[in-house]
């Protein structure tokens, strides 16, 4: 494994981040933070990255933050503990003079005030449904929300509710299917009773009853769960999914079985497979996130560690790198100079690494 | 035309070299014997893009001829187009919506240096403050005129720092190409392949004539005018397509030649032999057209100017095509002309100098 | 400590150790490290004990990527032509083909040895600073490490041996990798030779020399020899002069040969026995080393860099004849003998792997490289097509060697589509994946940040070579959605009817016609005026192209025709509902012109519209004068039409 390197952007939120999301190329960057706001970023044609945006988006801590997809323009949607979901939109000002830039903010397009409890996540569907938006809250139910026009973003419809029998605290779209296939959701709950059954459940909209119907629990997942996402597709015909619990990282294949009653019923059934098992965060794991061709998979977790996990074939996963913080800082640039250590240009520093031993694993 | 029938001339030699850099533009310095070998180059796609004076060094014993950089500068921007005003001083267009007007100055210590004379900042941008990119130059005497996404057009003068003109909402669609037919008259070509032409000295902010490069929308993506014959104007578009206008007679094509796989990145005639074409393609061919028995005078014509460009439909018949170099599968981005050598840059982040083409 | 743990990598902040990490995958190879804390909703909302007080920040983290130096970078580039090269001869399927993959594998070292020599140019430059000194002369030790193994699996995995017969292969690879001991002998030949074995490279350098089979060097060093006359130099020159050599062209037999060497060699030993050799310790040394003594090769170790340099000589002299697969057992030995067993660094674990024809260990190591998988990706890539990949299928369950060198194939792939210029190459690394690739295009191209339409219609075109409309056309449609935020209306409809997307084009059509409501003016006419066969994409533009068209035709006071138009689009199902009044409206003064514009059908299609559309708000103060236009209109074209019908 090679050495890695880091640059720092310094995002000043009064509190403790609590998620960080990048639009579709890398360009942008929106954090939210239990100060209750959310800051947009965008690297300029030096290579640094400035704030160009920063409002406060709830009366409670927000959650998290998600990019829609380009093509409907610069759009983000938060959940908070304020029980709200939120969508906004970029919009670029006048010119305050001659070739200078307008003014750019973000206006709420609309506040979904259904749920009655903290909404947990919230996520755009795949482009290919159009313009969708999904959210799960603590009392357990899953809203998913339609703009049926996509170039008026403040009429979102409600279009489904759906009950889960147990508070959600994740939820995630599959990415990988097409306008040919039906969508795909998975949801986890957070419920601390390990004798309730499972704590995933992956549901699937049927285009014959017009509603989402659940396919699957995932009952030898009996943890609290707190993160759960699907990896991007590279042309298989399975499903992967990671999960992240009390217990460990889990990844898990869900491959379509086709048979006689499938074909009947119209819906997906599915072959649920662990084929991969990490506890090497030694406690909870707190949240999941997959590359951008679901080969690499970072968790974060109980030690304070982020850990990585390669795809070496699809029934086998490796850690293959962890990082975790010290108590030292990255030197300014005068004080890189003074060192004689001063390998990188100022803005990327090399990171130091140890062997792991033991005493970390608990 | 297809590739199978261009043949491979094996009269010459070709030299690659790798620069680490993928070269948009590449141009020869033009002047006197001293400059024989000097060429300046404008890179894209990287994180900080540069414009490089070169020479050639060559290794006779090892029959090697490699190019090696005089002087370096630093762009902001993607170069998105260079041409020379003369033999010291060159404009330079930027995706950031710059115009640079560079020098290439002697020191003291005999050594050249690049350095930025002049630049007309930002001149190209969108109402809401983005920048737009600049997409092409032209160039009369001391005269430049620049066009960009944003649909306007900049005339610009080499002695001036200000802005002679700005025409803006010239056109509701991005500007790709310019070309100056008189020197008050340019053309210029927009993303649907509309063609306007433009009288600048008249007050009004509308084109004169316009017309379409075809039927559907097809980009144009290079246009140039015939050394000798400045109403004869041809361009290349980005489904491979060559298309002549007669201007003197009307607006409508003379005719269209289906050329390249790819779309036509650049196309140069040659300028001491107007009757050879130049044209490289983003599928990576580099074609020298020539004429056919060139020394065949065209019976019973007195017109010995009639350029075979200019013949409807046959124009295959009237051609040769040569492959001056095999495709690597990269787009050729970039090429120009110096007597009989031809240098161009590629997607693969190469130079590469062809020798001793046969002309 | 296994190199299969996981390193731990340590992010420099005080925060970060205190609070605990989350991380966000960025596009396309980053990640981004926050400090964060897990909070539930069972927690109250309050600020956390991290609050306020420290400054917080988001750690871009990456691999640090090698290959991005300019120097590197150029190689990066030239294989890349080779990889083509190898995918394409593959698929001609000539009977060539070994050869040609031989070939193909001499070109990637030749790449390699350009580079490492433009790296040993720039570390002579004298602006260049001492760290970056020190970077560069890291990349040389990577990079000659990895020729020195690629020469190796050259020779064992791609390479036709015939009969097996490694030896004259080995000692090439030995003699390549250490050339010093040629060098220095050309040194001292060509310097001032008398009493040449004063000088104090003299000996290694026959030493050196005679490890490599480099016969005839040896004996001309011993011949500069001051005491070259006395017998017993005359005596080693005369073995030497006989020693029975092997190779191919001279086709005598393995057989023979090693009936001849077993003959030469008994005769040196009796020789030694005799005491033959014993006035000179170097030149018996040299007599007792042919002969294989123990002790002699113990004595012989020090003038050895390397374990291989070892194996090299001694195989040369006591096993001449030995075949590529006994080569490990050799390998071991050598290395028990130098005592290195517990010190291998890991380029000696590589070459050891390789020598035991164990490719998946060798695979498995060469990943450790730390060049951000260049040189995996390309072996495996050349091993597959000569087909020695395909050993290791027996012996792992569910191994397919397509399978493995596509996931090294999908890896350097996408680190190059990271990169703002090479993800071009990168490209064509993951075109040659036959199960995977074209997924992972459609994923990476997406990804591939554009802000001018020239670099939009590159990735255009790229996605269209690869049939991948759907990736082209949402390009198309991103540009629109920018050109539109700009306030470029028509080059916004450009790109929607480019992504034939009929519900924005539809929209845009919208927004023009809304435009000319407010100010009266009608947007992008020079886009409208030469519409062409698109205006189909969507019944709003044709709408839109079409009242265009009445605009110019009442300008140019063709009244007839542009009556003609108005009737047909009042007919249409086309007419937007908010543009009824306004279309209407627009018929006032046609009706009321001189010249008779409308037929007494044409009225009684507008009298028809009059009665549908009354209810229309914006209609209301207008209704009245159009009713009454309309009337005066029929009864001027009913006298008109009946004064013809006359």
């Amino acid at each position: 494994m090679s050495e890695f390197e880091i640059q720092e952007i310094e995002v000043n939120h009064r509190n403790l981040i609590q998620k960080v999301a990048f639009d579709q190329c890398g360009s942008r960057m929106a954090t939210c933070s239990n100060d209750r706001f959310v800051k947009v970023w965008d690297k300029n044609s030096d290579g640094d990255w400035t704030l160009t945006s920063s409002w406060k988006a709830h009366s409670a801590s927000v959650w998290k933050v998600t990019w829609a997809h380009p093509e409907f323009g610069h759009v983000l949607a938060t959940c908070s503990f304020d029980r709200t979901a939120a969508v906004w939109e970029e919009i670029v000002g006048d010119m305050p003079g001659p070739r200078q830039r307008g003014t750019r903010h973000w206006v709420g397009r609309t506040h979904l005030v259904d749920s009655r409890t903290s909404v947990t996540d919230v996520k755009f569907g795949p482009k290919a449904q159009g313009l969708l938006l999904a959210t799960c809250s603590a009392e357990g139910i899953i809203r998913i929300y339609e703009a049926p026009d996509v170039m008026n973003l403040s009429q979102w419809t409600l279009q489904h509710e759906v009950q889960c029998k147990l508070p959600l605290s994740c939820l995630t779209w599959n990415p990988s299917l097409s306008r040919l296939h039906p969508a795909m959701i998975a949801v986890g709950s957070d419920d601390t009773n390990m004798n309730i059954g499972g704590k995933v459940f992956v549901y699937e909209y049927s285009e014959n009853s017009r509603k989402w119907i659940k396919l699957e629990t995932i009952s030898n997942i009996t943890e609290p769960v707190h993160d759960i996402e699907f990896a991007p597709n590279l042309g298989r015909s399975l499903h992967i999914l990671a999960v992240a619990s009390n217990k460990d990282v889990k990844i898990l294949t869900l491959s379509p079985v086709e048979d006689d009653q499938v074909a009947q019923s119209g819906l997906t059934k599915l072959d649920i497979q662990t084929v991969g098992q990490f506890d090497d965060h030694g406690g909870t794991v707190w949240r999941v996130c997959w590359n951008v061709t679901g080969t690499l998979l970072t968790s974060t977790g109980d030690d304070g560690c982020v850990r990585m996990f390669k795809m070496h074939g699809i029934n086998l996963w490796k850690p293959v790198a962890a990082l975790k913080g010290d108590g030292t800082h990255v030197p300014t640039a005068a004080e890189a100079a003074r060192s004689s250590q001063a390998a990188q240009t100022a803005r990327y520093i090399k990171l130091g690494s140890i062997q792991p031993n033991r005493e970390l694993r608990h | 035309m297809h590739s199978d029938s261009a043949s491979i001339n094996m009269s010459h030699n070709l030299h690659g070299t790798f620069v680490s850099e993928k070269i948009n533009k590449i141009r020869w310095r033009p002047g006197g014997i001293q400059s024989l070998n000097l060429f300046v180059t404008g890179s894209i796609d990287n994180e900080k893009n540069t414009i490089k004076l070169w020479d050639f060094c060559e290794n006779d014993e090892e029959n090697d001829i490699y190019p090696f950089t005089i002087s370096s500068y630093m762009y902001d921007g993607d170069v998105a187009d260079i041409q020379f005003i003369n033999q010291d001083y060159f404009a330079c267009a930027s995706s950031s919506g710059s115009v640079h007007l560079m020098n290439i100055a002697v020191q003291s210590s005999g050594d050249m240096l690049l350095n930025n004379y002049m630049e007309w900042d930002k001149i190209h941008y969108f109402n809401n403050g983005e920048a737009s990119c600049c997409t092409a130059l032209a160039i009369y005497e001391n005269d430049l005129v620049s066009v960009g996404e944003d649909g306007r057009i900049n005339v610009l003068t080499a002695q001036s720092k200000n802005v002679i003109r700005s025409i803006d909402d010239a056109d509701s669609c991005s500007l790709g190409c310019v070309l100056f037919l008189k020197h008050n008259e340019i053309l210029t070509s927009n993303l649907r392949g509309q063609m306007k032409i433009w009288d600048l000295r008249s007050q009004t902010n509308t084109p004169t004539k316009t017309f379409m490069l075809s039927g559907d929308q097809v980009t144009p993506t290079c246009l140039i005018f015939h050394p000798t014959q400045r109403h004869l104007v041809i361009a290349g578009d980005e489904l491979g397509a060559i298309t002549t206008w007669d201007l003197r007679q009307n607006t409508f094509p003379v005719n269209v030649l289906n050329a390249h796989e790819g779309s036509i990145n650049e196309i140069h005639f040659h300028p001491d032999h107007p009757d050879q074409l130049f044209s490289c393609s983003s599928a990576g061919e580099i074609w020298h057209w020539s004429t056919k028995n060139k020394h065949q005078s065209f019976m019973g014509l007195e017109d010995s100017d009639v350029n075979v460009w200019l013949a409807p439909d046959n124009v295959k018949n009237k051609l040769e095509v040569f492959t001056l170099m095999p495709t690597l599968g990269k787009s050729i981005n970039t090429l120009d002309l110096n007597k009989n050598k031809v240098i161009c840059g590629c997607a693969n982040e190469a130079i590469y100098l062809i020798n001793g083409i046969n002309l | 400590m296994s190199q299969d743990d996981a390193k731990i990598f340590l992010i420099p902040n005080e925060l970060c150790r205190r609070a605990g990490l989350g991380a966000t995958w960025k596009p396309l190879n980053q990640f981004a490290v926050f400090p964060h804390e897990r909070r539930t909703v069972r927690q109250k909302d309050i600020p956390s004990n991290f609050a306020s007080t420290a400054q917080s920040s988001v750690f871009l983290v990456q691999h640090s990527i090698i290959l991005y130096h300019p120097i590197l970078r150029k190689l990066v580039n030239e294989s890349s032509g080779t990889f083509l090269t190898v995918q394409s001869t593959v698929s001609s399927k000539s009977s060539e083909f070994k050869g040609e993959i031989l070939k193909l594998s001499r070109q990637y070292r030749s790449i390699i040895r350009a580079c490492l020599e433009n790296l040993q140019d720039e570390i002579g430059k004298n602006n260049i600073t001492n760290s970056e000194r020190d970077e560069l002369r890291d990349y040389i030790t990577i990079f000659y490490s990895i020729e020195c193994i690629w020469h190796l699996c050259e020779i064992l995995f791609i390479d036709v041996i015939p009969g097996n017969i490694v030896l004259p292969y080995l000692l090439d690879w030995v003699r390549f990798h250490f050339p010093k001991h040629e060098r220095n002998a050309a040194l001292l030949i060509s310097g001032d030779v008398t009493s040449l074995e004063l000088h104090e490279d003299y000996w290694p350098t026959v030493f050196g020399n005679f490890l490599q089979g480099r016969i005839k060097i040896v004996r001309t060093l011993l011949r500069q020899n001051s005491a070259f006359g006395s017998s017993v130099f005359q005596l080693v020159d005369e073995v030497l002069k006989t020693m029975p050599t092997y190779n191919v062209i001279n086709s005598i037999s393995i057989n023979e040969f090693n009936l001849q060497w077993k003959h030469w060699t008994t005769d040196i030993q009796l020789k030694i026995d005799a005491k033959q050799f014993i006035t000179n310790h170097n030149l018996n040394l040299l007599m007792r080393l042919i002969v294989g003594e123990e002790e002699a090769w113990a004595e012989i170790q020090s003038h050895c860099e390397t374990w291989y340099e070892f194996l090299a000589g001694w195989l040369f002299y006591t096993e001449p004849s030995v075949k590529s697969f006994e080569l490990g057992q050799f390998a071991k030995l050598s290395i028990r003998k130098m005592r290195i067993k517990d010190h291998m660094k890991h380029l000696d674990r590589v070459l050891l792997a390789a020598m035991e024809f164990d490719l998946f260990e060798v695979i498995k190591e060469i990943q450790h490289m730390t060049e951000n998988g260049w040189f995996v990706c390309h072996l495996a890539d050349i091993l597959h097509h000569s087909g020695s990949l395909s050993v290791l299928e027996k012996e792992v369950e569910n191994f397919t060697s397509e399978n493995l060198r596509e996931s090294f194939l999908l890896d350097y792939g996408t680190i190059l589509m990271g990169h703002s210029s090479l993800w071009e190459v990168g490209l064509n690394y993951l075109d040659y994946c036959q199960n995977i690739g074209l997924q992972a295009v459609e994923l990476l191209l997406p990804r591939i940040p554009f802000s001018t339409e020239t670099k939009a219609h590159k990735l255009i075109r790229e996605a269209r070579n690869r049939e991948l409309h759907s990736v082209a056309q949402s390009i198309c449609k991103i540009q629109g959605t920018r050109s539109l935020k700009r306030g470029r209306v028509g080059n916004a409809l450009t790109w929607a009817l480019k992504s034939q997307d009929g519900p924005f084009t539809s929209y845009l059509a919208d927004l023009v016609l809304k435009k000319y409501i407010e100010n009266g003016e009608l947007n992008s006419t020079d886009l409208l005026d030469n519409l062409g066969s698109c205006m189909l994409a969507s019944d709003r533009l044709i709408f839109l192209g079409k009242y265009n068209e009445f605009h110019k035709l009442y300008q140019a006071g063709e009244y007839k025709e542009c009556g003609h138009l108005l009737i047909s689009l009042l007919a249409s199902k086309i007419v937007p509902k908010y543009f009824w009044s306004v279309l209407l409206s627009e018929a006032i003064p046609l009706l009321e012109s001189e010249e008779l514009v409308f037929s007494a059908n044409d009225t009684y299609t507008i009298q028809h519209c009059l009665e549908e559309k009354e209810a229309i708000p914006q209609l209301a103060d207008k209704i009245s004068i159009l009713r009454l236009a309309a009337a005066r209109n029929l009864s001027r074209a009913l006298m008109f039409e009946a004064q013809l019908a006359q």
